[in-house]
């Protein structure tokens, strides 16, 4: 057995966390394999690793038996390590060819390039991956898909030995996925070896050779043949015992007369973004799930219906009443719908501002005086108490939130939503990020905040999570919703559901 | 790089100065006089030099509000060189041209060495210029120039067309081979296009931060050159009213504000249209101050079709 | 737990910095009155004190805008403008001078809405709005002016120049900093104040917590616009005269006064952090220094280098501190 990547003893900490906790990884020349693991099981700190981007704290990484020290991404590539991320690192002005030999071009400064013999070598490594395009084109033209095989024909173009792929079919087509594992098939019968992280059970089962599980920072299982794993209990490798502490949750909703009217109701829904026909409704005190792959179009319906992009058609009923809501400041204020948005950093708080800043922003305009004179003190009354209530850890209320772990920020992300009272909460992924115990502090809440009468829109990635909160789960797949399930919290049977439902959809 | 996509970038500002040019012609039959042409190319050199050094420090995603400053600054040294200490011509020339480069140098490297905004550094260098022009030079021309660059200013090399063209024809030639021939030009605009993508592929991203202030100090310095010599004096006001102007021109010409591309031919065509727009106000006896306002409402005109393309999808970098 | 690696809180910063600028000033105070003869006079200080108030009135129609992350260049051009426009209305008009001064708050404050509404609805960063703006603005003045200036102005109008009070301040400084009072009041304590930090600070967390960035924005360039036409006005009482040529070329001249003060007072050019009390501060010591190396004779043109230097010298001291403290807060 001949080891392309070996990677002993892993263990990473950043201020406050250990993100990955003694990981090994074996990954074998002339196989694919697949590093899976839930969100925040420490899968994109380990790629990090591995491509130079982080150091570990402790641990070895070997190359063809080599121990070789990555002091930054170069130094990772220099040894044949070959990266293509989620997003896209090309310049967009620059034509297929140029990019695939960028590094040819940093490497010169004055020799004249010679565009001809560029483009030859563009083209080589082009018609390597069967892909017939001018390399002359500017990547900027280029589909998502495209774009993706551009870079992996740069990745080859440095002679790597390990091409290691990031999610790489989360903005793809089936069909574009299906020419994207021919090529990595065919890269594979040439020697490479390929480490691949993806979210979709299925794929995996019918590309990789090879698997590591993490979870919570650590082995689930060690590197091996995937042909000893069914999909079960590769489920059971990636959720582990804490599905079990979860599943202690929520007891049924149910439907009264008092909730008989939805709270929030889609109906034949269409938005700017390219979602057809949706139509969905939750009511006060139900929590309703809304479960699909990353680029289905979930966090952009969430978006679309707090107003942030336009409906184009269909009907939007809050409380029964059709609305249309033009910006985000009359869903908050006129509808009292909120938003807990994915991206907590970027959109959920304003990390430079302080917690009390960030937990009162929603309620500064009904707590204001006259001449609309607000003081701190009278924010501080309303937003305390929540606070407290959330045990939201800082040095003090003036604290910037930047200063907080991810478990506190969340808590802060959602507090100004209990300050708002608002009566609609759509969540997204709220646990990204987020330690095992805050984790089940946020599901707890969110479980009495539903109690309490809000409405809830669940988005989440993350199974376990969906299955212990939700009362029905909604799928969605290519901006549709595809189908919808009754959740009895049987956790192996909702999500064999789930995944077969999903896939279904995709072989359609 | 295909020819037609070339093409659509500057065809409608071609047909704006091909149509500006025949209404000139057929309305006011001065235009078309050798003198007035030969006003209108020397005005179109000293812009061009001026467009093309905002344009490089565009293309790496910056700008230099110093631009101006600098050239005033080298214009007074030029000037002053060979009236004060009696330098000729040529190494008075080299001198300015080192000196432009070496001002681009502080910018570039206090911007890139220590991660400041581009906008404040040359804000503050601008002062720093302009305070030394004016230290050096006491607010006072420097009257005895070169005799050879004083003809230089005046001469033609044929019919109507400028000696001064030569400059601008060499300085578009070079800046044009670095920005398609040359790595690093290429590597300035890597940066500016996707900057993490160009650190990851191995490009020093401050050295072409630096190498770009660097070109835009020296096509300052050269402008300010051929400033003295149209106007035959050392004028310490020179480059005062260069800010909007460098601006104008490389945007309506297409460059990118937030960098990544250039076009060279892009930019040319739009000092072309605002020479012309100049003439026109002066050969239709209209104030020239409104070319002040058609400038600004060129920019707005300009930014405002190319935020509503990129609402256009087109490719995944417009998502 | 990541608690509290700073546990610093924004008040503190912005005393540390209030202090540090005071202390600067008052050894700039004690070094000026030691070296420039006459810098302590009476007549000198007026004449300080003056030129603050103006002074002061630009940092703070630039750091306004800067508190949402933009910037607005075309201070001088507005503020001319409007200036201009209250001395035709009184010249030509005999408008009263209350109403004419009014009625140039409202023009500058029309002139920086017009520029927050492109910068807002056609997408595009205040710079190159405002670089534009700029230029249409002062040529559009210099046409309907033809470049003269407006010197028939009412006596009581004049007469606001000559006020002195104790014998060395001027009035100007006091409206500036009751302005500028007002100016921290809002930023601290109303919700349109805290909006506008916001908005600076993440205009993607604002917008999806409910704040109308878009309208935050127009906001501050309108304020920005009456500061800028504020100043216009006021160095017009100082000249005895709406010169359209007060703020050079295009207004240029005001840029740096504009930019200097706020950016040595600690306001982030990223936006969401802006101080009044050191704005105010840092105004005053610029003035100071210009004012005591006029007086030393060390020549008007070294005092511009002398300024650029410490602007160029306020950022990297500003990034040093957030580079040491950790927070990453770039400039």
């Amino acid at each position: 057995m001949t080891l392309a990547l070996e990677l002993q003893g892993i263990v990473k900490s950043f201020p406050g966390v250990i993100a990955l906790n003694g990981v090994s990884l074996a990954v074998e020349r002339g196989s694919i394999h697949a590093l899976i693991g839930e969100n925040g099981a420490g899968k994109s700190t380990l790629i990090k690793i591995i491509t130079g981007v982080h150091r570990a704290n402790e641990g070895t990484i070997k190359v063809d038996d080599r121990i070789v020290h990555f002091v930054n991404p170069r130094a990772a590539s220099r040894e044949g390590i070959g990266v293509v991320h989620q997003e896209r690192n090309l310049i967009p002005r620059f034509s297929i060819a140029e990019n695939i030999v960028l590094d040819r071009i940093a490497a010169k400064t004055f020799a004249p390039i010679n565009y001809r013999e560029i483009n030859r070598l563009g083209e080589q490594w082009l018609r390597r991956l069967e892909l017939d395009l001018d390399v002359r084109r500017p990547v900027s033209s280029l589909t998502a898909a495209q774009a993706q095989m551009v870079e992996i024909a740069r990745a080859l173009s440095l002679q790597s030995k390990v091409l290691v792929l990031d999610e790489p079919t989360a903005s793809l087509t089936s069909h574009e996925a299906e020419a994207l594992f021919r090529v990595l098939r065919q890269l594979r019968d040439q020697g490479v070896a390929i480490l691949l992280v993806s979210h979709k059970l299925e794929e995996i089962e019918s590309l990789c050779d090879c698997v590591t599980v993490l979870r919570d920072g650590r082995n689930a299982t060690s590197s091996g043949p995937l042909a000893g794993y069914d999909r079960a209990a590769l489920v059971r490798a990636m959720v582990g015992r804490d599905f079990a502490l979860e599943q202690a949750a929520r007891i049924g909703f149910t439907s009264t007369a008092s909730n008989s009217v939805p709270a929030l109701e889609l109906d034949g829904v269409s938005t700017s973004l390219g979602h057809r026909d949706i139509s969905l409704s939750v009511a006060r005190g139900e929590i309703v799930g809304l479960y699909g792959l990353v680029g289905a179009g979930r966090t952009e319906l969430a978006k679309s219906i707090i107003g942030l992009h336009p409906i184009v058609s269909g009907e939007l009923r809050v409380h029964g009443r059709a609305v249309r809501i033009g910006d985000v400041n009359s869903a908050v204020h006129r509808y009292s719908l909120g938003y807990v948005s994915e991206d907590r950093k970027a959109e959920g708080v304003i990390l430079m501002h302080s917690v009390l800043a960030n937990a009162g922003i929603t309620i500064w305009a009904r707590l204001r005086g006259a001449l609309r004179l607000l003081s701190d003190s009278r924010i501080l009354s309303n937003v305390d108490p929540l606070l407290r209530r959330l045990d939201v850890k800082a040095a003090s209320r003036h604290a910037a939130v930047r200063n907080l772990s991810g478990g506190n920020q969340q808590k802060v992300s959602i507090a100004k939503w209990l300050a708002a009272g608002v009566e609609i909460l759509i969540i997204d992924e709220p646990s990204v990020g987020i330690d095992i115990r805050t984790k089940a502090y946020l599901h707890q809440l969110i479980m009495n905040l539903a109690d309490q009468g809000t409405a809830i829109l669940l988005i989440s990635s993350d199974l376990p999570e969906m299955v212990a909160l939700a009362d029905r789960i909604l799928l969605m797949k290519d901006f549709r919703l595809v189908s919808e399930i009754a959740n009895d919290k049987d956790y192996t049977k909702i999500s064999a559901d789930i995944m077969s439902r999903i896939q279904a959809v995709a072989f359609d | 790089m295909a020819k037609s996509i070339l093409r659509q970038e500057w065809l409608g500002l071609a047909v704006i100065a091909v149509l500006g040019f025949v209404v000139m012609a057929t309305l006011r039959p001065s235009f078309l006089t050798p003198f007035n042409l030969f006003v209108l190319m020397s005005t179109f050199a000293l812009a061009t030099l001026i467009a093309l050094g905002q344009m490089v420090t565009l293309a790496v995603g910056q700008l230099n509000l110093s631009l101006g400053s600098v050239g005033g600054l080298v214009a007074v040294s030029f000037a002053g060189l060979m009236d004060v200490w009696h330098w000729s011509a040529a190494p008075s020339l080299m001198a300015g041209l080192a000196l432009g480069a070496l001002a681009g140098a502080l910018n570039g490297i206090l911007i890139a060495q220590f991660e400041l905004s581009a906008f404040i550094v040359t804000l503050a260098t601008l002062a720093m210029f302009k305070g030394l022009n004016l230290a050096l030079t006491k607010a006072q021309p420097f009257y005895h120039i070169d005799r050879i660059v004083s003809a230089f200013g005046n001469a033609s090399i044929g019919g109507p067309i400028p000696a001064v063209l030569i400059p601008t024809v060499m300085a578009t030639a070079v800046v044009a081979f670095i920005f398609y021939r040359l790595p690093i030009g290429r590597q300035i605009l890597a940066v500016g296009g996707n900057s993490s993508a160009s650190e990851l592929s191995g490009i020093s991203n401050k050295r072409a931060v630096i190498t770009a202030h660097v070109m835009s100090g020296a096509l300052a310095g050269l402008a300010g050159m051929v400033a003295v010599a149209r106007l035959q004096l050392g004028q310490p006001t020179i480059g005062e009213d260069w800010l909007i102007s460098s601006f104008a021109a490389p945007v309506i010409g297409g460059v990118a504000l937030t960098g990544g591309h250039v076009s060279i031919v892009g930019t040319l065509l739009a000092v072309v249209i605002v020479a012309l727009i100049t003439q026109g106000l002066v050969l239709f006896a209209v104030d020239p101050f409104y070319v002040q306002l058609v400038l600004g409402g060129l920019i707005l005109v300009a930014v405002g079709l190319n935020s509503l393309r990129s609402l256009l999808p087109i490719g995944y970098s417009s998502l | 737990m990541a608690v509290g690696r700073s546990s610093r809180s924004q008040p503190n910063e912005e005393a540390s910095t209030a202090l540090g600028l005071l202390l600067l000033i008052v050894i700039a105070f004690a070094v000026f009155s030691w070296t420039a003869t006459g810098f302590a006079s009476p007549y000198n200080l007026y004449t300080l004190t003056r030129t603050a108030g103006l002074n002061v009135l630009l940092g703070l129609a630039m750091m306004v805008v800067i508190a949402t992350g933009g910037l607005d260049l075309s201070v001088g051009a507005t503020g001319v403008a409007s200036a201009m426009f209250a001395g035709y209305l009184m010249q030509d008009f005999r408008f009263q001078m209350v109403i004419a001064i009014v009625a140039a708050l409202c023009f500058g404050g029309a002139l920086g809405f017009c520029n927050g509404f492109v910068v807002v609805f056609a997408r595009v960063h205040s710079f190159i709005v405002t670089l534009a703006s700029m230029s249409i603005i002062f040529g559009a003045m210099i046409v309907l002016t033809k470049a003269e200036s407006v010197r028939d102005l009412p006596a009581s109008f004049l007469a606001l120049g000559k006020i002195r009070w104790f014998g060395y301040l001027s009035p100007m400084l006091i409206v500036s900093v009751a302005i500028g009072a007002l100016i921290a009041i809002m930023l601290r304590w109303t919700d349109l104040g805290r909006e506008i930090l916001a908005s600076g600070a993440s205009s993607r967390a604002a917008t999806l917590s409910g704040v109308r960035v878009g309208s935050r924005i127009i906001t501050v360039h309108a304020l920005s616009g009456m500061l800028a036409a504020a100043a216009g006005v006021m160095l017009s009482i100082r000249n005895g005269a709406m010169v359209p040529s007060m703020a050079g070329n295009l207004g240029q001249e005001w840029l740096l006064p504009a930019f200097l003060a706020p950016v040595l007072g600690g306001t982030l050019l990223s936006g969401g952090r802006a101080w009044v009390l050191t704005t105010v501060l840092a105004a005053l010591l610029v003035t100071e220094l210009t004012s005591g190396m006029l007086l030393m004779a060390i020549g008007e043109f070294w005092v511009q280098f002398a300024l650029g230097s410490v602007l160029l010298l306020a950022v990297l001291l500003e990034k040093g501190r957030s580079t040491l403290m950790g927070t990453g807060e770039g400039i």
